[in-house]
């Protein structure tokens, strides 16, 4: 029975997705207890499946019982059980504090719609990180595009749904660069398997060079514009900005980070490692990582909105993740992944603190937050958490993950991107400081007028994700050793 | 001359790619949110094609196994995935399309470029 | 759009329309076709319908709850269908993996569980179609609601 766990997990979300908009017909309080509930389970179930493969080590589960030629596979290793726990220990902390906060973000009408994007959205993320098939990934980048344009589009504004239709272009082109990819391999090699597909293309790449390049090309860039590497990322800021809070906290925290882990599956699971000699991808790949190191954060400085500084910011940190896949050099790429559980965490925790703000006082301007730290203490003192956590302060999470990025870099004899790193942690610094030292001991312009008390069930996720940053920050070796036996491909 | 016989033995990846780059350079220059759309679906319909003509046998007939008639069949599995691929397809440019009727509704406009004007115009 | 020739000539053609529609759902294990397929052919015959008539019309024929039910419940219902075969012991929508009789080839009822998903599928696709014409042609909230 265990071993159909990872498709279960699918098939709940999936189910409960589609259950939610008869609840809301019939029984519109059952709604957020469902959709909890499932989130619930597939947290408890990613922990077991840990469990599970460290006891018998990764295996594969094939849909309809057809063996790998024929039918769809899963894939169970660590980086996928990684990804999962990830993806469902957010998930479930975002929609937790989203419960209170969509209640004024979105109509009442399209909540339940909300949940069931929201759903989708995450089982359509656990599906790329299982898959083990080239169109089943199409089609789960499909759903979880479709879905993410949902989540930002709920809420009845006009920049979100300009946001969300220009988001929908550009992921539609990469999807379509990523489906010409996949008809490519399929041509050259008649299976759509990632490891069929792998033990062909060795062979494969002395008969057709001229594909598998273009194809990896292909890939390349649909992924990179699904997770807004740097020159791709025009869709991002407003998207990210505009979209209700827990649509950012997720957005940014995994949606993005769930495309270059497909990248990472493909690039060294599937494509033989003689094609790095015959086009130097992965030397693109680091080249546009470190200008999206520092472009992300010499735009996010000009910005005047909090919400809007904290996209740019995003496209720092995945440049950071892309550092790590360009670099893959043992410990590089162990900081790249990690980065993307502790960006997760840091991320969603400041998009959170940033909708607790914009709810209890309607402020986005960043001019506008003095002072707020004495309003506001916990808040503040969780986004202060993130904000040391991005610049990486020793002793929080995002600290760990640049420190092995460094490492990586020094073992591969490159000190040019030590470099690199430690100037944008310097830029992120003179972005985020100023506004923790506004906000705490800045002398107030003029009061607040209007101020809403924050729930506790608002407060408590972000408080949680806090304590999550400081913890992995001072006690990082648990997720060291899933990391470490993730990379292992 | 090698490059050209190449090139019209296998038209059909030809064609399609030519589409492809239409469809690509539609969606990427015009600034009409209807025309984008078009483009989006002529880069997709051009992946149906290749995906499809993959898998296409000259003379073959569709794979339903008939005892002892002895044709010649296409390989099924591109056009399946295709169906799928059109499914996603359409429920991509129907979404796309209903968030351009609510974008119509809020700026009476259906240019990019105008929305941007506007938007611009709005936050000075 | 209040002609006579068209409303008669729809009125014609509609019931033959969705029994082909159905035909090429049933027949989608044996012939080209399926579930996708029979079930736009079946929503397009509910939006000539639609246009034909009126759209007030056309949506009284088949409500908001009607529609809404039947696509949560298309999907609900293949993946009970499929979560069947792990009760049966295999796999994950698993066929003859999972002990179903699969027929005699080229008869209606064979092809063990193909039957049931497509029937899923069409009424999945028919509904959610008809919704999306309505919900565009009648400017209807419809912040994605597609999937």
């Amino acid at each position: 029975m265990s071993l159909h766990l990872p498709v279960l997990i699918v098939v709940l979300l999936l189910a409960a997705s589609y259950t939610v908009p008869l609840l809301d017909r019939y029984r519109r309080g059952l709604t957020l207890p469902v959709t909890i509930l499932s989130l619930i389970t597939a947290f408890i179930s990613s922990l077991y499946l840990l469990y599970l493969i460290g006891v018998q080590g990764p295996f594969v589960y094939h849909l309809g019982g057809w063996p790998p030629p024929w039918g769809i596979e899963l894939y169970i290793d660590y980086l996928a059980v990684y990804m999962l726990i990830v993806i469902s220990s957010i998930g479930l902390l975002v929609i937790i504090y989203g419960a209170k906060d969509l209640l004024h973000e979105i109509n009442e009408e399209v909540l339940s719609w909300y949940y069931t994007l929201y759903l989708l959205l995450m089982a359509s993320m656990i599906g790329i990180a299982l898959t083990n098939d080239l169109f089943n990934l199409f089609v789960f980048v499909e759903i979880s595009a479709i879905a993410s344009c949902g989540i930002i589009s709920a809420k009845a504004d006009r920049r979100c749904i300009e946001a969300s239709i220009k988001y929908l272009i550009l992921s539609a082109l990469g999807s379509g660069c990523i489906l010409l990819a996949v008809a490519m391999i399929y041509m050259i090699t008649g299976n759509l398997n990632f490891d069929y597909v792998a033990a062909a293309l060795p062979e494969a790449l002395k008969l057709y060079p001229y594909n598998i390049v273009i194809a990896l090309g292909l890939f390349v860039v649909g992924f990179g514009v699904k997770s807004a590497l740097f020159p791709l990322h025009v869709w991002l800021p407003d998207a990210h900005s505009s979209a209700p809070s827990p649509s950012s906290a997720v957005l940014s925290g995994l949606v993005i980070k769930i495309y270059a882990v497909a990248l990472v599956k493909l690039l060294f699971r599937v494509f033989p490692p003689q094609i790095f000699e015959a086009i130097p991808i992965l030397d693109v790949i680091l080249f546009l990582s470190v200008f999206a190191v520092m472009a992300g954060s010499i735009f996010a400085m000009v910005q005047d909105d909090l919400k809007r500084m904290l996209a740019y910011s995003s496209i720092a940190q995945i440049g950071y993740i892309f550092m790590g896949i360009g670099l893959f050099g043992g410990r590089a790429l162990t900081g790249g992944l990690l980065h993307i559980f502790n960006h997760a965490m840091m991320k969603s925790m400041l998009f959170l603190a940033a909708g607790l703000i914009i709810y209890a006082t309607g402020i986005r301007n960043l001019k506008d937050l003095k002072g707020i730290g004495v309003r506001m203490p916990w808040t503040m003192g969780a986004f202060a958490v993130g904000a040391f956590s991005m610049v990486g302060i020793p002793g929080t999470s995002g600290f760990i993950s640049k420190w092995f990025l460094a490492l990586g870099a020094l073992d591969l004899n490159r000190p040019f991107y030590v470099a690199i790193i430690l100037l944008s942690s310097l830029l992120n610094g003179i972005y985020y400081f100023p506004i923790i030292i506004d906000a705490f001991f800045g002398t107030k312009v003029d009061p607040v007028s209007e101020f809403r008390d924050v729930p506790a069930l608002m407060l408590i996720p972000v408080l949680i994700l806090a304590a999550g940053v400081i913890f992995f920050g001072f006690y990082p070796k648990p997720l060291l050793d899933l990391v470490n036996k993730a990379i292992s491909f | 001359m090698e490059v050209i016989t190449k090139l019209l033995n296998n038209y059909y990846y030809f064609a399609a790619m030519i589409l492809f780059v239409i469809g690509f350079h539609t969606m990427l220059t015009h600034s009409n949110l209807i025309k984008k759309i078009i483009g989006m679906n002529i880069m997709d319909t051009s992946i149906f094609l290749f995906f499809v003509s993959i898998g296409y046998v000259r003379g073959g007939r569709a794979p339903i196994i008939q005892e002892g008639a002895g044709y010649l069949y296409v390989n099924p599995l591109p056009s399946a995935l295709i169906l799928t691929g059109i499914v996603v397809a359409v429920s991509v440019t129907a979404y796309a399309l209903s968030l351009i009727v609510k974008l119509y509704a809020h700026y009476g406009t259906m240019d990019a470029d105008e929305i941007a004007i506007i938007r611009a115009r709005e936050e000075r | 759009m209040d002609d006579l020739v068209i409303r008669s000539v729809s009125r014609l053609v509609v019931p033959f329309i969705q029994l082909y529609g159905l035909y090429v759902i049933f027949y989608g294990h044996l012939s080209p076709g399926g579930g996708f397929a029979g079930g736009a052919i079946v929503a397009s015959s509910m939006i000539l319908y639609g246009l034909s008539f009126n759209l007030e019309a056309g949506s009284r024929k088949l409500g908001h709850d009607v529609s809404s039910f039947m696509e949560s419940g298309g999907a609900i219902w293949y993946l009970i269908i499929g979560l069947l075969g792990i009760l049966f012991g295999s796999n994950f929508l698993a066929n003859r993996y999972a002990g179903v009789s699969l027929g005699t080839p080229g008869q209606l009822f064979s092809g063990g569980i193909i039957f049931f998903l497509s029937l899923g599928i069409g009424v999945k696709v028919a509904s959610t179609m008809i919704t999306l014409f309505y919900s565009l042609s009648g400017g209807e909230d419809s912040s994605g609601s597609n999937n």
